[in-house]
């Protein structure tokens, strides 16, 4: 991935952000000053630098998320080739996933909360995931489903005055940010009949693009389907949450590129994080549980009815579910979209 | 070159298309036609004995043809080398395909060479200097023993195959039914009658298969059609449809009714087959031309002895056992997983993943099965000219140039009993008549017989 410009504007203002934090009792923080892979971690903070952390994280609220997960030093974030943080070292897992955290050591937990009050559907996450991982034309890592629930009322005082009467307007829009749920039961990675599929033992769920055989299996046992052929280098491919960012101390693509931090990341083992915060103050909800996949994404506020196909009869625009981006067109003429289930337009 | 067609539109895409279809309908018909033969080599039907040989190397043809359909499918086939070097199992179904693949084709390789055996042996014995006559001697591997005491050894290898080679069949089949229902994700798949209702209706699929290429077959070469093996065959098949129908009944019911099954599966299962896409593929051709039409149609003894009747019906339910083959695959992934829209899944014309391909995997075991036709004396016992030609026997006829076209006579009466021609050793289990005659009285009698047989063991002293 080339660096781009972005990236070293991105550069200075972490470097400003870490002198702040460092300055303010010596936080945990990101340096790419020298090179992009060198990691530079301060010492854990104490318990009051710790508290002087959190009230300055309440006075300056992450609207740009630039802040990097909360890491632990004793995770070996100093010693890039020899320890966890390479992802070469890292455990993976095909199977029996109950091992990760109980016989093989769970470094960190990564998790997303997306928090649906705060989306606004903008889709700015799906562009950042295209672009920052290439994803081709036609598929997409994370989508943003962006639906109308409700309906015109007949209503003889509503405030719409038609032809056919007067409404009162009954519809909300609702958005819903979908991406690979990271499962800690994955389905899809225990049926890959060639363990091109694997967990890591940092719950990321990733695909060994050189071995998959490209047989589809997974693509039909993820729940969510989040995973995809990618019609480029022809095997399966999904959300990766950025693992190469992750490993390097940086936040996913779609976390950063937020504009209403909607979607927040960060390690569940680690108490202090704002996903474990969020998680354990806020109720949350996790798609189709019932599966028993243990998604480790997070959902605050979810709109039961987007999900939850029984009840959706009111989706009228999925807009990146189900319609290739090639035909955006027909969204504009009078072509009907794939599928429509008759609903108001 | 990447395949350019994508299916659907969008995110979510029937990935699996006719490929996919098609590979739980050919693996269908390799075990449905494999039990076809292991009935009167395993089961005592030695009525049936005289088209054993040929459901044998029908399944073998299609066996081998099998794999093509997944590995078509595959979007990395140069890797499927890691299905044996990376087998994840026993954590993937799909990952043992390759290893019952294997080990069915070693099956049948022991079961058919020792099907062949007896026939191969007098085959080489007649016909040395011919091509034919050389495949068949190698074919032996050098047994070339046509004693009773061989083709009773012969008898027990069959016999013995056949007992494995049907758990195998109903592994190799039936775990592709528990890829399709161990699916959680997907609703329309995800039940533990898949797996039963896929081996159902393979054997269906099997008998009518053998029986359309039995009458073919005999057609062909102008035969008389032995109308007992038709009414035979016919009878298993109205008794496996019952079963077929019955299981469905249960999907129905199961799934169908909002009361009995889970709210996605109804909901899907009411969309789809109730008032979707699929309603016709499901209730025309699944269930009417697939099940209740043949059903009907094949009643009455009467209608089991007439042969376009029953070539008809073995038709109708092929078209419906793929149908049903579509109804499940196609259905599945029709019934969208995170979206309430139906998943549309078009039929590709050609290229990858398409019609073209599956014709050309068809055409692939037809071209297998002709070639099997052609090298294994199979003939024993089908061909069966009309009583007044009598001395062509199958094993003159093997060794006959020209036997084949034995001049057509008059069409047999409907009750025309067992061939007059023994059956081959192996297919024939023992104490059925003519085989048991060949194994008590000796040769003798054989020699009186089938003088070739006299032949043949001159020759083997002479070597
Ligand atoms: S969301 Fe789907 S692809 Fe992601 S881990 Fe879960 S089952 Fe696998
Ligand atoms: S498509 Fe690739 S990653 Fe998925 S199950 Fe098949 S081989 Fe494994």
């Amino acid at each position: 991935m080339p660096i781009s410009k972005q990236a070293v504007s991105r550069r200075s203002f972490l470097g400003m952000l870490s002198a702040t934090a460092a300055a303010v009792g010596g936080s945990v923080s990101l340096l790419g000053s020298k090179t992009a892979r060198a990691i530079r971690v301060v010492a854990r903070p104490s318990a009051a630098q710790m508290q002087r952390l959190l009230a300055y994280y309440k006075t300056k609220p992450r609207w740009a998320s630039w802040l990097v997960p909360e890491l632990n030093v004793n995770d070996g974030w100093q010693r890039w080739m020899r320890t966890i943080l390479n992802s070469k070292s890292l455990p993976i897992v095909h199977d029996n996933f109950s091992r990760i955290g109980t016989t093989i050591r769970q470094p960190h937990h990564w998790v997303m909360v997306i928090d649906e009050r705060r989306c606004v559907g903008c889709q700015a996450c799906v562009v950042a995931c295209k672009d920052e991982n290439n994803v081709p034309v036609g598929v997409y890592r994370t989508w943003v489903d962006v639906v109308e629930i409700g309906q015109m009322v007949p209503d003889p005082t509503g405030a719409i005055v038609t032809d056919h009467g007067r409404f009162t307007n009954n519809i909300k829009r609702s958005s819903m940010p979908l991406i690979c749920n990271h499962c800690d039961h994955p389905p899809c990675v225990e049926v890959c009949p060639v363990k091109a599929t694997f967990k890591r033992a940092d719950g990321i769920v990733m695909i060994d693009y050189d071995l998959c055989i490209g047989c589809g299996y997974c693509i039909q046992a993820c729940p969510y389907n989040a995973r995809f052929f990618n019609p480029v280098q022809q095997t399966a491919d999904k959300c990766t949450f950025c693992a190469h960012r992750v490993d390097r101390g940086l936040l996913p693509a779609c976390v950063t590129s937020c504009p209403t931090h909607a979607r927040v990341f960060g390690d569940k083992n680690d108490p202090t994080s704002e996903v474990s915060k969020l998680i354990s103050t806020t109720p949350t909800t996790v798609l189709k549980e019932d599966l028993g996949t243990h998604p480790q994404v997070f959902y605050i506020n979810r709109e039961q009815e987007v999900y939850d196909k029984n009840s959706v009869k009111n989706t009228v625009y999925p807009y990146t579910a189900n319609l290739n981006s090639t035909e955006y067109a027909t969204l504009s003429g009078n072509a009907p979209l794939p599928g429509d289930t008759g609903g108001q337009r | 070159m990447p395949p350019t067609n994508y299916y659907g539109t969008g995110l979510e895409q029937g990935y699996w298309g006719l490929m996919i279809v098609t590979y739980p309908y050919i693996s269908g018909l390799v075990a449905g036609s494999f039990v076809v033969a292991t009935l009167s080599q395993l089961f005592g039907r030695k009525r049936l004995a005289p088209i054993a040989p040929l459901a044998a190397i029908l399944s073998f043809a299609l066996l081998l043809a099998a794999p093509l359909t997944i590995w078509g499918d595959a979007r990395q086939p140069s890797r499927v080398y890691e299905l044996l070097t990376r087998m994840h199992v026993p954590y993937s179904p799909m990952a043992l395909f390759l290893l019952i693949w294997i080990a069915y084709v070693i099956l049948m390789l022991v079961e058919l060479y020792a099907v062949f055996r007896a026939g191969n042996a007098e085959r080489a014995a007649w016909q040395s200097r011919s091509l034919k006559g050389k495949i068949s001697s190698v074919l032996t591997l050098g047994v070339r023993d046509t004693s009773a005491t061989s083709l009773r050894r012969d008898e027990r290898i069959v016999r013995w195959t056949a007992g494995i080679g049907i758990l195998l069949a109903f592994l190799f089949h039936g775990y592709i039914g528990f890829i399709f229902g161990s699916m959680k994700a997907r609703a329309l798949w995800s039940t533990p009658l898949m797996p039963v209702l896929f081996i159902v209706s393979a054997i269906v699929s099997g008998i009518a298969l053998v029986q359309l290429v039995y009458l073919a077959v005999s057609k062909w070469y102008g035969w008389t059609i032995d109308r007992e093996i038709v009414a035979e065959l016919n009878a298993w098949l109205v008794g496996t449809i019952l079963l077929d129908l019955y299981l469905d009944v249960v999907d129905l019911v199961t799934s169908g009714v909002r009361g009995y099954a889970p709210e996605e599966t109804f909901e899907w299962f009411n969309r789809l087959y109730f008032h979707g896409p699929l309603i016709w593929t499901y209730f025309g051709l699944q269930l009417g031309i697939g099940i209740i039409i043949p059903l009907i149609a094949l009643m009455t003894r009467r209608s089991r002895l007439s042969i376009v009747n029953s070539a008809i019906m073995a038709f109708f339910v092929l078209v419906g056992v793929y149908a049903m083959r579509w109804n499940v695959v196609a259905g599945g992934q029709m019934a969208s997983k995170v979206t309430n829209d139906v998943v549309s899944y078009p039929i590709v014309g050609t290229g990858y993943d398409s019609v073209q391909t599956v014709v050309g995997v068809f055409a692939i075991a037809l071209l297998l099965f002709l070639f099997f036709m052609w090298g294994a004396p199979w003939r024993t016992g089908v061909e069966q000219p009309s009583e007044g030609s009598g001395g062509s026997s199958g094993i003159a006829s093997t060794a006959v140039p020209g036997a084949s076209t034995v001049t057509e006579q008059e069409v047999q009466s409907t009750t025309q009993g067992i061939p007059l021609t023994p059956p081959l050793p192996g297919s024939n289990s023992p104490g059925t008549s003519n085989s048991f005659n060949r194994a008590s009285n000796g040769e003798k009698e054989l020699q009186s017989l089938y003088p070739s047989v006299t032949n043949t063991q001159t020759q083997r002293g002479r070597s």
